[in-house]
């Protein structure tokens, strides 16, 4: 009787778990169809394109490796392409990724006015990427009339041409692209050093730590994983990049400047090419997620 | 600035630190640094309006000066000849700028819903209500949280099209609606509601789904502020999909349908485009943002550190 009821009671809260779960999956169902939709079949698709030939938006026959050993053999632009695109992220580790620590660590020891470097530091990142690279374009105009040649000019220097020497022009978007992104990093360190423990300072200086040592040994060592973590995601967003070579430059001179990502931008709307275009863009997220995989290994080893 | 300042905004130099004079030498230098960074970055624009002022001619030539021996020489300067808003105003109506804005506004208005709602009801279900087999869903917005946007540019154009979207704003509206960033924020702010606060409006016959519209969302202002600054600014900058999406399209009434960034992205290509109509475009479309971070300057540096870390 007693194993009847209960089965029964079993049975119903069972189907009132169906049931609130059936709602639950209804709430969310928007959200995972724009999801499906935007990002998750587009990359599936992109995946299962590069194995193909397509005519238009159409598949039309499975052609293996075929795209991979195209772009790698044939297209002229690849390796300059991937060359370039290690350039960028080399240059900008170089030029980008101690600016905002030292920014950092430079104003969180103001006394005053801490607010007014914040927010000034802060301002590039609202601009939209477009208006800050035509802005730049303007700024590092070639001739006499560009504000950084006339301000050079100022101090007896004769008028560079920034974006049309090939050796330069990586240097020089990526010190746009630190212009515009420092900002937003050097806040980020600024929370990670506001919260490093005032007892070990004291502990320091009564143990008669100079200025530089206490920065050698307590502040550097502090924000050491936070650096580490901002180190990798500085990687994986300047080996992506493509507004700036495509409106500064479009690619040149003589390919100086073309990144991977551009390649597929061009495969795909300007050539009409998506297998060809999906297939570097696949290239690209292979080699992202294997550095993101290695850095989660070698920190998961620092850490035991 | 607040008055009493906290110990933890103290940095690596201690008061007695600057008894020493080579402390106070270098902490001199290093103002001196600050304010040379601030000029850099404050600058360009400052550089972009006064150059908006001038003509064409003055902005290519110079300004016309006499020399010492009567020469007449071309000299770059920073200011303008004379301030007079009225060429700002002749580029305004002559590029129809105005049209772009509408565009942009609607755009912005739409993406700013769509953030908040799909994305929260989203992150509401994946954090509160947890239906068996939604950690499947959380690992996908998870692993597309890691994997590069523009990887899936191309199939997501050819799928657009497919389904007839093309030139219409929808899909950069409802493509906000599907951020694993916006998804992430959302559920770790809705992880740390109170439990018993949603259990008690339950009891008062609540379903799930006004639960999340009544007690969920108002209680989560802080974090839909911060989603909504993002969204707004991201809808306004974003030129990529837009440019793929509505390049050459039309209202039913004839009028452009683009946004001010595919508007300033068209003047790369353009050769008939004049530079000064292009400047002046610059600082039409970057007057939006700042506004914003004018608006919302403390929340917006006060949270980029929960939300910086997307890279």
């Amino acid at each position: 009787m007693s194993t009847i009821k209960s089965n029964a009671l079993k049975q119903s809260a069972r189907r009132h778990r169906a049931l609130k779960d059936l709602g639950a999956w209804l709430i969310m169902l928007p959200g995972i169809a724009l999801f499906a939709f935007f990002v998750w079949v587009p990359l599936a698709e992109a995946v299962r394109m590069s194995f193909y030939k397509t005519q238009g938006m159409r598949t039309t026959e499975f052609v293996g490796l075929y795209n991979y050993s195209y772009m790698m053999l044939k297209d002229p632009d690849f390796w300059p392409a991937v060359r370039n695109s290690f350039l960028y992220t080399g240059w900008s580790l170089v030029i980008g990724f101690l600016v905002p620590m030292a920014l950092a660590m430079m104003i969180h020891e103001t006394k005053r006015g801490k607010s007014l470097f914040r927010t000034a530091v802060y301002l590039p990142n609202m601009m939209p990427a477009l208006a800050t690279i035509f802005l730049w374009k303007y700024l590092f105009r070639a001739d006499q009339t560009g504000y950084v040649n006339m301000l050079l000019g100022k101090l007896g220097i004769a008028p560079v041409s920034w974006l049309s020497n090939a050796q330069l022009v990586i240097p020089v978007i990526v010190v746009i692209m630190t212009w515009k992104g420092a900002g937003a990093t050097t806040l980020i360190y600024l929370a990670g050093l506001q919260s490093i423990s005032q007892e070990i300072y004291e502990a320091a200086i009564i143990d008669g730590a100079g200025i530089w040592s206490r920065i050698r040994h307590i502040t550097l060592p502090q924000i050491y994983n936070l650096a580490r973590t901002l180190f990798i995601l500085q990687i994986i967003a300047v080996f992506q990049i493509l507004y700036e070579p495509m409106v500064l430059t479009g690619g040149g001179p003589n390919n100086a400047s073309v990144s991977l990502m551009q390649l597929v931008f061009r495969q795909a709307f300007e050539l009409g090419d998506y297998a060809k275009a999906s297939s570097v863009s696949v290239m690209v997220s292979v080699v992202l997620i294997t550095m993101t995989l290695v850095y989660n290994q070698l920190s998961r080893k620092k850490e035991m | 600035m607040k008055t009493g300042r906290r110990s933890n905004e103290l940095g690596v130099l201690r008061p007695y630190d600057f008894e020493k004079p080579s402390v106070k030498l270098g902490y001199a230098l290093l103002i001196a640094l600050l304010i040379l960074v601030l000029l850099i970055s404050l600058m360009p624009f400052v550089w972009v309006v006064l150059a908006g002022f001038k003509d064409q001619r003055e902005f290519i030539r110079g300004v016309r000066t006499v020399m010492a021996d009567g020469s007449v020489r071309y000299l770059p300067r920073l200011l303008p000849e004379v301030f007079d808003l009225s060429l700002y105003v002749k580029t305004w109506n002559d590029t129809r700028f105005y049209l772009y804005y509408v565009n942009s506004l609607i755009v912005v208005a739409g993406s700013a819903a769509s953030a908040l709602v799909f994305n929260g009801l989203l992150a509401y279900g994946l954090s509160q209500l947890r239906p068996r087999g939604h950690r499947l869903v959380l690992g996908l917005v998870m692993a597309s949280l890691m994997l590069p946007a523009t990887t899936s540019m191309a199939p997501l154009f050819v799928n657009i099209n497919r389904i007839g979207l093309s030139g219409s704003f929808w899909p950069l509206i409802l493509g906000v609606g599907a951020s694993a960033f916006y998804v992430v924020l959302l559920k770790n702010f809705f992880d740390n509601m109170p439990a018993s606060l949603l259990e008690s409006a339950r009891l008062d016959g609540c379903s799930d789904l006004s639960l999340f519209f009544r007690i969920v969302f108002p209680l989560s202002m802080p974090i839909n502020m911060v989603v909504l600054i993002y969204a707004i600014n991201g809808a306004w900058s974003d030129f990529l999909l837009p440019y793929l999406v509505l390049n050459n399209a039309k209202w039913a009434s004839g009028a452009t349908k683009e946004t001010v960034m595919v508007r300033l992205f068209s003047f790369q290509s353009s050769n008939a485009a004049r530079d000064i109509d292009v400047i002046r475009a610059i600082v039409f479309s970057i007057i939006p943002p700042i506004l914003l971070f004018i608006l919302f300057q403390r929340r917006i540096t006060d949270n980029v550190v929960s939300a910086g870390i997307k890279g």
